[in-house]
């Protein structure tokens, strides 16, 4: 089906709110779909990836500072969805740049991890230059590299798989933040190895697809809307021939 | 002109917790500010040319019109299904499922393919799934009495008894005016560049005039329909006379409190308005004109009549207040001070409503301080965390900007008598008593006080243990802070946005939230049916689409004419 931004924001937060997340974390999360789909950058499937995951997950906690200094924290999400809990990790190393000029971030063990754009576009608006940095499977080896400059809520982005497949067991269910203050971390792609399959947004591009999305719409299946709005309906209360008058209303309006 | 430190300055602006009170915001009129007052003038002075495209009724007025908009800029239509309504399905509620009209606003051209679809999903409004091109979706349902005595007396050749409208200004009253994105309709992000709808709800105000138009054209068919030869046209008079009602419950109450920002700044564009106001040096001419406005308010609320005991008492004391005052000003030459000194002396007549009447009144004598601020009603409404702020520094800010909330008292029952919540019906919002029915767990969060409150102790209860911490550091402690902690740190920053009550005590008032919120929008005639829930007349009075669109220039006198439209009396019987 066919729905707007505000539609799809609003399902999502209520449905956020059902499955137990906080009334700030709910917002959050819902801007953060709302954000990338209207950007043309997958929010709705990515959601649908998710959103068995966070039914597991029920009320948002944040990650646990497993090590923090003055310049660099490293947080672990419990395999958690980066959309219940993201926020406030962000939000340190937000705060760990504006006090040092510079801060690294990693937020160990999430998924969901294209969803964080969406929030990072908040903290570019406020005025810090944010990189982010992930890579997704081993087969193909992908990274995404995602810049925004200070003041620019849109970001420049770049995906694309790596030919040449390090020796690195580790999993790579990690997200590395850099926040700068005053310098535009977006890097060129200067890489020393071949990018294959490239897929460069750019600011202008994004904000086209923007314009293009609000007014045609956005494509959520069927299946999905149904899931949410299922969610979002916890948040009502049965009605009863008491709560009827609770309107404050009459039943019927011939005058 | 948004709000800024400078203007916080501004020795002349009210204080929040004077013009944030819930009783006094409640006491708010229709002013010049008010987006239906705001959208006539943007019609007059833009030649806004609305004509007929398609005008399929039968004998009875039932079918499909549709009206083509032309600004300087864009073209629009609006489209009007007109069905026969079963008596028992007529209701004002939102958990209707029929109503006499539903009609839209829609983008460009409205070709078959597009009326089909329009044809099958905006009969069915919140049921329906709507084109992403309509601007805006809504319904209305008759005044029967009034619908059946206008058709009896136009078709037999004479005109309606003016006294008709007064007792109930409309022909049609609306039950919704949805726009932003419901049920698959354009998101108000994409109305904010277009240079004539950006105005907040100004397309949904479109669509409430362009209802007025067509109900009395709707009227005049049906008449001339029955009797050929013998029926007449509404007199233009009575067509001025005649306004949209609007029938509003507790729906409208949530909205306040999750736009915070946007209810900032519309306080503040009427109060940076008042606040010039008095500062303007009045002369002979304004003091003349500010009491011919107060008599023509006066004989107004002599004239409005509503059935709640209440709102009767309220207008009685309004006009006694305005007698007072006139007497007053009549005995008072213009001086320097005239202004603050009529003030003064109405706020010892012990009637907020005649106070925020005079203040209204004010207003409207200097148009070029509205026309300052009226585009700037709108605004991003995103809250904001600080994160780096110190803990120490948000309890202060509270403790000096949310002082009202402190007052909260959980021991006492009756601060904490009320829940809101959104019924499984329709999602209608609707008010229990915490301590006798269930669902008070899933209660909106819409009672900041006492969320402020709560804030405000675990703020304490941290900083013994952590007391150089940031707020980051404590919302990772108390995650589900977050929301309210960029609320305050946001609001703070301006002097309006927090409607300063507890919307949880058990003598609350929730008409005042509507009333709020309406005297925005521009309604008069408030006709509360409950203490939730209200009938209002939108337009009354306002300038017909013939008289806006004819070819005069731009500015001066016309314009003025035009625009003065605010609190109508009933028209004498030989001006029809």
């Amino acid at each position: 089906m066919n729905v707007s931004h505000n539609e799809l924001e609003g399902i999502c937060r209520k449905a956020f709110q059902g499955i137990g997340f906080s009334e700030g974390d709910a917002a959050d999360a819902a801007d953060m779909v709302a954000w990338m789909e209207v950007h043309g950058l997958g929010g709705i499937a990515a959601l649908k990836k998710g959103v068995h995951f966070l039914l597991k997950e029920g009320e948002s906690q944040p990650p646990s500072i497993i090590y923090q200094d003055a310049d660099v924290t490293v947080l672990d999400a419990h395999g958690n969805s980066i959309l219940g809990n993201a926020s406030l990790a962000l939000e340190l190393g937000y705060v760990r740049a504006r006090a040092r000029g510079l801060s690294v971030t990693k937020i160990r063990h999430c998924h969901n991890r294209i969803l964080v754009i969406g929030y990072l576009s908040r903290l570019a608006r406020r005025g810090m230059n944010v990189t982010a940095f992930w890579r997704n499977a081993h087969d193909p080896l992908t990274e995404l590299v995602v810049g925004f400059r200070a003041g620019h809520p849109i970001p420049d982005l770049c995906f694309y798989s790596l030919e040449a497949v390090p020796d690195d067991i580790e999993k790579n269910d990690g997200i590395t933040l850099v926040m700068a203050n005053h310098v535009d971390l977006m890097p060129g792609l200067r890489s020393s190895q071949p990018l294959t399959n490239l897929i460069q947004h750019s600011e202008p591009d994004l904000v086209a697809r923007k314009a293009q999305l609000l007014t045609a719409g956005m494509e959520v299946d069927d299946d999905l809307w149904k899931t949410l709005k299922s969610l979002a309906d916890r948040l009502l209360v049965e009605a009863t021939e008491d709560s009827r008058s609770g309107a404050g209303a009459g039943t019927n309006d011939n005058d | 002109m948004n709000h800024s430190a400078e203007h916080l300055a501004d020795p002349e602006l009210r204080p929040a917790r004077c013009v944030m009170n819930l009783v006094r915001l409640g006491s708010f009129h229709a002013s010049r500010l008010s987006f239906t007052r705001s959208l006539v003038r943007q019609m007059a002075r833009e030649h806004w040319s609305v004509t007929r495209a398609r005008f399929d009724l039968d004998d009875d007025g039932h079918g499909v019109a549709i009206y083509r908009l032309d600004t300087p800029h864009n073209r629009y239509h609006g489209v009007v299904f007109s069905q026969a309504l079963d008596p028992e399905k007529r209701s004002d509620r939102v958990i209707a499922e029929a109503w006499d009209v539903t009609f839209a606003i829609v983008e460009g051209e409205v070709d078959d393919r597009l009326l089909e679809q329009m044809a099958a999903n905006v009969p069915l409004q919140e049921a329906g799934r709507q084109n992403p091109r309509l601007l805006v979706l809504s319904r209305a349902n008759k005044s029967l009495r009034n619908f059946g005595d206008f058709v009896d007396a136009l078709a037999s050749g004479r005109q309606p008894d003016p006294a008709w409208l007064t007792r109930v200004g409309y022909l049609y009253r609306t039950t919704a005016v949805y726009g932003n994105g419901k049920f698959g309709i354009a998101d108000y992000a994409r109305l904010q560049q277009s240079p004539d709808f950006r105005r907040p709800f100004s397309a949904q105000m479109f669509a409430v005039y362009l209802l007025r138009h067509f109900s009395i054209e709707q009227v005049n068919h049906i008449a001339a329909m029955r009797a050929p030869d013998v029926a007449v046209p509404l007199a233009p008079a009575l067509q001025r006379y005649l306004g949209i009602g609007n029938s509003t419950g507790l729906g409208m109450a949530p909205f306040l409190i999750n736009h915070p920002r946007l209810i900032q700044q519309w306080v503040y564009c009427r109060e940076w308005a008042l606040a010039h106001a008095r500062q303007r040096r009045p002369d002979a001419a304004s003091r003349q004109r500010l009491l011919d406005l107060m008599h023509r308010v006066q004989r107004h609320f002599e004239q409005t009549v509503t059935e709640d005991e209440a709102q009767t008492r309220r207008n009685r004391e309004t006009v006694a207040a305005l007698t007072q005052s006139i007497g007053w000003l009549e005995r008072t030459p213009a001086n320097a001070t005239l202004w603050t000194d009529l003030l003064d002396w109405v706020a010892t007549q012990g009637s907020l409503e005649a106070e925020e009447l005079i203040n209204t009144l004010l207003i409207e004598l200097y148009p070029d301080l509205i026309d300052a601020v009226e585009d700037n009603l709108g605004c991003d409404d995103q809250l904001d965390l600080q994160p780096e702020m110190r803990v120490s520094a948000l309890k202060q800010l509270i403790e000096s900007r949310y002082g009202w909330a402190l007052d909260y008292d959980p021991d006492d029952p009756n601060h904490h008598y009320w829940f809101w919540y959104r019924s499984a019906e329709k999602e209608e919002p609707r008010l229990g008593v915490r301590a006798e029915e269930r669902g008070a767990e899933k209660e909106m969060p819409v009672a900041i006080g006492p969320r402020v409150y709560r804030t405000h102790q675990l703020l304490g209860e941290f900083l013994a243990l952590a007391p150089n911490a940031s707020v980051v550091e404590f919302l990772m402690a108390h995650p589900h802070q977050k929301e309210c902690v960029r609320r305050i740190q946001t609001l703070a920053q301006t002097p309006y946005g927090e409607i300063q009550a507890n919307l949880w005590h058990r003598d609350m008032k929730p008409m005042h939230l509507l009333r709020t919120k309406l005297s925005f929008f521009g309604a008069s005639r408030f006709d509360p049916k409950s203490d939730r829930w209200v009938r209002v007349t939108l337009f009354q009075g306002a300038p017909l689409l013939d008289e806006l669109g004819g070819q005069w220039p731009v500015g001066g006198r016309r314009l003025a004419e035009l625009d003065d439209w605010s609190f109508p009396v009933e028209p004498q019987a030989g001006a029809l």
